[in-house]
Formats: C-alpha cells, sequence, structure tokens
C-alpha cells in the first residue's frame, strides 16, 4: 500500500504542478476555456486519488475547490485576481496537505480551515474575502456539528459472565467518530491474585462526533446498569485531532487513576490560549512557514525528464570510451603515477556507470496495469472467464528495453486470450477449472532477464502447426523437424495458426513481427506447448543495452568484441587443427566441440598465425567455438548502433570505438550459434 | 538552418570518382574527412565499405566507385571521405561516402542546370538530377537521397546475392562498349 501511496504523492505533485502552472496562465487569459477544464482536470483527480490512497484532507479540500471551479466552468462564477489569489494559496496548501494529511500544528490547522472558508465564501457567490477574527468561530463552521465528548466508563468485575466484551462496545464507539481511548490499568492486582473472569480495566474515552449524546449512552444500552458510566460535553469541535491536548490527557491518565472532566476542560482551555497565540506567530511566518516533513518527501525520490537521463547515459558511454582510451594510453607511457591515475579512474567510471544504469532500471510492473486492463476487456469481449497474475513484477530492466516490449507483451497476452484459453464449455469437458489463468513470470538469471508468459489453455498442436508451414509453403512435406523446430516456425514471416482472423488477434501481425521487436532490443523468444495442458512462452532480455562487459579479440588486423557472458573458455590450439576440417568439429578435453574459424567465415586476407585461440561460448545447452588470432583481454564496451544501413547484420550486435579510436564490431554470439545450428539443419534437410 | 532556406543555396560541393566530376548540394554535406582507417563488416555487401569512427559515433562508409558500378576505390593522398545527411525511411542518417578526390564548392545558377540525358550516359540516370557545364567540363549532379535512400540501398543489398551489382558493372561495360 505505501507503494501506492508514494505513487500517488509522485502523480500529485505533478498534478498540483500542472494546476499552478494553468492558474498562472489563465491570469493572462481569464476568458480561456480550455485552461478552466484543465485546472478542474487536475482537481478532479487530486480529489479521486486523495481519498482513494487516504489523504482525506486533501481530498476534501480539493472537493471544494473543485465545486468552486465547476460554477467557474458554468461561468457562474468569474475569474478575479481574489479567485486566482486564494487559488494559488489553496495549491500551497495542498502541496503541505500532501506531505502531512494531518494537522501537526494548529497554524497549518488554521490555515486550512481559513482558506476552506474563504471557498466557501466564493461558492456561495460572495467574493468579500472573509475576515477571521476568532478560531473559535470557524472551527463551528467548519466542524459544523462536531462536539467532543468525555466519556467515563468502567464495567463491573463481573461483566463477563453475561458474555460481554467491553472491547467490542469501543469499537461500537469508534464507529461514532474520532476517538481517543485511554485506558487505566491500575487495577489490575497481583499476579497471584487476579481472577481471570474478572474486568479490572475501565476507560476514559474522548469521542469527536455530530451524534448526540442519547446515542452515544445507545452503545451501553444494554450494560447500562452493570457500569459506570459518564457522559458529558467537553467541547464544540474536535479536540481528538489536536495532538498536543491528547499527549498531555494521556499523560495525565498515566500517572493518575481518572483523568476527570475537569481537567479536560482545563486542558483544552489552555490549550486554546495557546493557540491564539500562535495563530499571530503563524501569520507571521507564513511567508516562510515550512513544514518540515515535506522537505524529507521531496528529497526521497525526485521525478526526472527520461531525455535527461539518455543524456546521462550518454554521458557515461562517452566516459567510459574516454578512459579506455586513457588506460591504453597510461600503459603506453610506461609512466607508474600515470598509470595509477588512470587505473582509479578505471574503477570510478566503472562505479559510476553501474549507478548509472540502476538509475535507469525500471521495474516491470509499471506495464502490469495495462496488461490486467487489456485482459480484463478482451476476456470480457470474447466472453472468456480467467484471471491473469504476475510473479516478481518487481524484477527491474532498462527503461529503453521495458518500453520497446509493453507491445510486443501485448500482443502476446492477446493471443494467450484469444487462441489459448478455450471457452469455459470446453475447460468444462477437459476437466479443468473453469477460469482460465494467465501467469506472467519474471526473474534474473545470470546476466539476462527472463520473463515467461504461461497460460493454461488449449497448447499448440505440432501438426497444426506443421500442416500450416506445409501449406504456405514455408516447409516440405518430406521435412522432418523435432517439435522444438517446428513451434519455432510460428516465428516466421507470413504465418498465423488462427483457422479464423479475429478481430483480436491474427490479423496478419504475427509473431514474427514480436520476434523482430524482441530481437532489437537484443531479447530472445522460446516457445513450449503442450496439447490441452497450456502454452509458455520465454523471452529472454540482456540487462542493459548500452554498455556490456566484453572480450576483445584480434583477427587479422580488425579488433572484435565477444560478450564476456557468452565466453566458456578459451584453448590455444594450433593452426593446422582448425584448417581444412570438412566436418567443422574439434575435441577439446575429450569433448566435441563444432566451431567456426571466423577468419575464414569474415573473408579476411591471408597472415594465418601458427598458434590461434579458440573461444568456447555458449548459448542454452549449445557450445560452439570460435577460433581467433588473439585475445586482448577483457572490456568494457560501449554499444553502438550500426545504424540503419547495416540493419540485416545479424551476427553483429553493434560496434564499439576503442582506446585508439578505431571501431570494433561486437559479435552476437546467440546469432552465430544459431546460424551455426540452422546452417547444419540446412545440410540435413539436403541429405 | 531550416530546410528550405538551405535548398535555396545554389552551391555544391564537387568531387571525382575516376576522370569524371559530379557534386552534391552542400545541403546534404556534413563534413569532409580525410581517409582513415575502415572497420570492415564481415558478410556485407561489396559497396559497404564498413565502418568508422565519428567523434565517437560510428558512421557506415560506402565505396561510390563500386556503387556506381566503377571499379572499388585504391587510397591515395587524395582520397576522402564525404559525409553527408540522407533520409532514409523517414530518419536522418548519416552516411560517408568515398570519393577519389574533392575539387570545389561551386556556385550553380539554376539556368546552367540541364536535365540528365537520357541515352548515352554511363551512369544510372536516376541517380542524377541535373548535368552543369563548368569551363568545358560537365559536372554530374548527384541526387544524394535517391544514390543512398533506402530502397536503392536495401534493394542492392538483397539482390546482392543475384548479382544485382553485376549486372549494373555488365550494363555500364554494354554502354562504354
Amino acid at each position: 500500500m505505501d507503494k501506492f501511496r508514494n505513487k500517488f504523492i509522485e502523480e500529485a505533485t505533478d498534478n498540483i504542478n500542472d494546476l499552478e502552472d494553468a492558474l498562472l496562465l489563465i491570469e493572462q487569459d481569464t476568458e480561456n476555456k480550455e485552461l478552466v477544464e484543465r485546472i478542474f482536470r487536475s482537481m478532479h483527480s487530486l480529489k479521486g486519488g486523495g481519498s482513494m490512497f487516504g489523504f482525506n484532507l486533501l481530498s476534501e479540500f480539493t472537493h471544494h475547490l473543485e465545486t468552486l471551479y465547476d460554477l467557474v466552468r458554468e461561468g457562474i462564477i468569474k475569474i478575479t485576481k481574489e479567485l486566482l489569489d486564494i487559488t494559488l494559496a489553496s495549491v500551497d496548501h495542498m502541496k503541505l496537505l500532501l506531505g502531512n494529511d494531518e494537522f501537526d500544528s494548529p497554524a497549518f490547522k488554521t490555515k486550512h480551515l481559513e482558506l476552506s472558508v474563504q471557498i466557501k465564501k466564493f461558492i456561495e457567490n460572495d467574493n468579500k474575502a472573509v475576515e477571521i477574527s476568532n478560531i473559535e468561530s470557524i472551527d463551528n463552521k467548519d466542524n459544523s456539528k462536531i462536539k467532543t465528548y468525555y466519556i467515563y466508563f468502567e464495567p463491573e468485575s463481573d461483566i463477563f459472565k453475561d458474555g460481554t466484551n467491553p472491547l467490542f462496545l469501543l469499537d461500537e464507539l469508534h464507529t461514532l467518530g474520532n476517538c481517543k481511548v485511554f485506558a487505566h490499568l491500575n487495577k489490575i492486582p497481583e499476579i497471584e491474585k487476579l481472577d481471570i473472569t474478572n474486568c479490572y480495566t475501565y476507560w476514559e474515552i474522548l469521542l469527536a462526533t455530530t451524534e448526540d449524546v442519547i446515542s452515544i449512552t445507545d452503545v451501553f444500552i444494554f450494560i447500562e446498569d452493570q457500569c459506570k458510566l459518564e457522559i458529558e460535553e467537553v467541547a464544540n469541535h474536535d479536540i481528538t485531532i489536536n495532538s498536543e491536548i491528547i499527549d498531555q490527557i494521556s499523560k495525565l491518565s498515566d500517572e493518575r487513576d481518572d483523568v476527570g472532566v475537569s481537567e479536560i476542560l482545563k486542558i483544552i482551555k489552555g490549550k486554546k490560549e495557546k493557540e491564539i497565540a500562535l495563530d499571530v506567530k503563524a501569520k507571521i511566518a507564513k511567508k516562510t512557514g515550512t513544514i518540515p516533513k515535506l522537505k524529507e518527501n521531496a528529497i526521497s525520490s525526485i521525478r526526472v525528464a527520461s531525455n535527461k537521463l539518455d543524456h546521462l547515459m550518454n554521458l557515461v558511454s562517452e566516459m567510459v570510451t574516454t578512459q579506455a582510451r586513457l588506460s591504453l594510453f597510461a600503459e603506453e607511457s610506461g609512466d607508474s603515477e600515470l598509470m595509477i591515475i588512470a587505473e582509479n579512474v578505471q574503477k570510478l567510471s566503472r562505479q559510476l556507470r553501474d549507478n548509472a544504469f540502476d538509475i535507469v532500471l525500471v521495474p516491470i510492473e509499471t506495464m502490469l496495469t495495462r496488461f490486467q486492463r487489456l485482459v480484463r476487456d478482451l476476456s470480457k469481449e470474447l466472453n472468456k472467464n480467467l484471471v491473469f497474475v504476475a510473479e516478481g513484477a518487481d524484477t527491474e530492466l532498462d527503461k529503453k528495453i521495458i518500453e520497446s516490449l509493453t507491445d510486443p507483451l501485448l500482443h502476446i497476452l492477446r493471443n494467450c486470450i484469444d487462441h489459448g484459453i478455450e471457452s469455459a464449455d470446453i475447460r468444462n469437458k477437459l476437466n479443468k477449472p473453469e477460469q482460465g489463468k494467465i501467469l506472467l513470470k519474471a526473474f534474473y538469471s545470470g546476466a539476462s532477464v527472463h520473463i515467461q508468459i504461461h497460460d493454461d489453455g488449449a497448447g499448440i498442436d505440432p501438426e497444426k502447426i506443421r500442416a500450416k508451414a506445409i501449406e504456405k509453403g514455408i516447409i516440405k512435406k518430406d521435412n522432418i523437424l523435432n517439435k522444438k523446430e517446428i513451434l519455432d516456425l510460428v516465428f516466421l514471416p507470413g504465418f498465423s495458426t488462427a483457422e479464423n482472423i479475429t478481430g483480436v488477434s491474427g490479423r496478419g501481425v504475427g509473431m514474427d513481427v514480436v520476434k523482430r521487436k524482441l530481437v532489437e532490443i537484443r531479447g530472445e523468444v522460446e516457445l513450449d506447448s503442450e496439447i490441452d495442458l497450456g502454452t509458455t512462452l520465454t523471452i529472454k532480455l540482456p540487462l542493459t543495452l548500452s554498455i556490456i562487459d566484453g572480450l576483445l579479440v584480434k583477427i587479422a588486423h580488425s579488433h572484435y568484441i565477444l560478450p564476456l557472458s557468452a565466453v566458456n573458455k578459451i584453448y590455444a590450439i594450433e593452426h593446422e587443427n582448425v584448417i581444412n576440417k570438412y566436418n567443422n568439429l574439434i575435441v577439446l578435453d575429450g569433448e566435441q566441440f563444432p566451431f567456426y574459424y571466423l577468419r575464414e567465415e569474415f573473408d579476411l586476407q591471408e597472415g594465418e598465425q601458427e598458434i590461434e585461440q579458440i573461444i568456447i561460448v555458449s548459448y542454452e545447452e549449445q557450445r560452439i567455438g570460435l577460433v581467433v588470432d588473439e585475445v586482448v583481454g577483457e572490456y568494457q564496451a560501449v554499444l553502438k548502433s550500426l545504424g540503419k544501413m547495416y540493419k540485416k547484420q545479424e551476427i553483429i550486435s553493434g560496434a564499439t570505438i576503442l582506446g585508439d579510436g578505431t571501431v570494433a564490431l561486437v559479435l552476437d554470439t546467440n546469432k552465430i550459434i544459431n546460424q551455426f545450428s540452422q546452417g547444419k539443419l540446412i545440410i540435413e534437410k539436403e541429405i | 538552418m531550416n530546410k528550405e532556406i538551405i535548398t535555396k543555396i545554389n552551391s555544391y560541393l564537387s568531387f571525382n570518382l575516376g576522370e569524371e566530376e559530379f557534386a552534391a548540394h552542400v545541403g546534404k554535406v556534413l563534413n569532409i574527412l580525410e581517409m582513415t582507417k575502415i572497420t570492415e563488416v564481415p558478410r556485407s555487401p561489396d559497396y559497404m565499405k564498413g565502418v568508422i569512427n565519428l567523434r565517437g559515433a560510428v558512421l557506415p562508409v560506402i565505396d561510390t566507385r563500386i556503387k556506381f558500378g566503377m571499379t572499388p576505390t585504391v587510397y591515395t593522398t587524395n582520397t576522402c571521405i564525404v559525409v553527408m545527411e540522407v533520409e532514409m525511411e523517414g530518419d536522418m542518417v548519416q552516411v560517408g561516402a568515398l570519393v577519389d578526390s574533392v575539387q570545389a564548392v561551386l556556385e550553380l545558377d539554376e539556368a546552367q542546370i540541364q536535365p540528365p540525358p537520357s541515352i548515352g550516359s554511363k551512369y544510372k540516370s536516376e541517380f542524377i538530377y541535373g548535368v552543369a557545364k563548368v569551363e568545358e567540363n560537365f559536372i554530374m549532379l548527384l541526387d544524394m537521397e535517391k544514390v543512398f535512400s533506402s530502397d536503392e540501398i536495401v534493394s542492392l543489398k538483397e539482390k546482392t546475392d543475384e548479382g544485382e551489382i553485376n549486372l549494373e558493372q555488365d550494363n555500364n561495360d554494354k554502354v562504354l562498349d
């Protein structure tokens, strides 16, 4: 709940700022209807949100303002300078209310009441500013009928024997209004003498309510003759919200057997005198008047325009690049002092990088509302009974990834609801729970985040896919594919399994688009399905898009980067072991690896080394070797896109600028592995 | 500067590809760089030379000679990379074009520019939007958007396997014959 409250505070701050902005604009252009609408809207959402998240004072306060501006909207009240003054003052007050939804100082309360009355005056079409002479009169007006009663309640010791629980009576009192209860435990005897069937406790209660004495007495109606009961009016306003008075009374109640009505009256009176004095002070301090709590709130979290964060990330990237250059230069210079400085800069820039990354990470739950909404609307539209559950919603991802992830996920969910979950009749026949379930599960796995979307629906029939693929000419009739390969066909362009194209999914934008979008953010997607049990779609995403830890390698005169997370092992091998291997397999440590001789694959000129390095990279269960000339070392690579012109270059995920200013290409090992396994597939097919 | 002002300027940057002189509107030209080390991108079409580091950004470089069906550029001290900004699929994209040498910035009046000859040209006329005669020399004014436009490059790329570039060269050879 706290989380939502914080979110509301963030949003409300925006709303209030927007409101302020609009008010300032309307001062220049008092006839502007659009601005009035904007003001009204901001107030409306503040009111609604406020009451939803327990900011009752704020909500109530805004409600009056809203009423006022409703009249402005209808043209009954004209916008005048006085009106704007009071509204702006109210806006300032709303900011305070947002940080602090209770009156912790009398001045604060006075201001609240003062503004409320002024607003009400405006609503009553009386533009005259209201003079405040007496706090009590305001109190009377605002809390109109609220009175505070003192209740002394001492049940007889054998009250339990009738089955009465006095606590229930206290609970009932709470329903009448604001209630402060002071329990007296001094009559409880020593433990040896204690009779557990007896009641020793008695209470003094302050109740602020609009009800009269009779309804309070009604609470005690059944035990009237079994208790000592005293009810007396002590104030004609709510004193339970005045923390100072309450503190004093509770202190007294600890010290004495009972406080008594006269003592309470004394405290209230003393308080009132002080309040007036304070009020004068508060008026002086109004200009500078701050409430410290608000300040704390403002600091604990700030909202930043996302383009500023993009800029920060760019700067960090530049910094990392420059740092690489410095390290290179320091090493070449051989100056030990410079090397120490370079090393420190490296350390700092690494920390800076990690920190900046942390800032741009956004939890997945920011997307969830949209999903929930979609599920709700769509299941209604398609008349399907289902529930959407999210696990691991606090898993964080780079905000850029989240942004590009929403649409594909929406599409996948649409598919789940439309094709996955069966109608209730079918589910009943299959002995499945009538309510279908879609589970979105997110979790970290190494340097990547996995998002799984599972539905317990019909599942995908591989035979249907196969038939469809043959029909569409994607595969040939005699192609032998295993189940995974068949399911992967779904991601090919021009494939849509929906037998009837509905308005929801299967309108041509198929899973191929989903896959393409995910690939754009370096994501991988995998499908698994059991007929009648359901379908699971797993998306694997990198934690971040901009900087990766890489392994810098050299082939001929060019440098390449492999993502370090994929690198498994490195072996030195002799050149003749890798050339002219017609099956491209090598045995290392008794294990067989398929390999790519990158020099050949990349069509680079001669100049092979006697001893070359083979880097074993892994992806899922597959492992392959990549043969390079030389391994230079670890490298923090700032990923840069190769741009539109190279967008078809699948095996290269980007480029990075090295310390000496040249460009190194970043290889996408997953793609290389995929290509390799697919290459094998084609060979099999041809045979 | 906004686009309108730029297009009203009549300045053109002229450069050589082999013996021929070409020119591009200065509004498209951002930069002229000296030849630098180009990082080749494996498995890309021949005319895509690779990428270079342009002040921290990665800039693709195109061998204009190959693009126009000539022999690949041989690097000399005069070889330059002309950085241009062209529109590709609605986005502005920066591209480096390799040229044999950069000549001058010319001021050309509308009147000096004639439509391209439809026959007898040895270069694909769709890339050329006009010919200007300057001191007995004919300078071909290139339509940079078309030269680098997405369709052209993508179509070339897509058809590389089927030998689109070779076809182009064949055609040109025939004209030369």
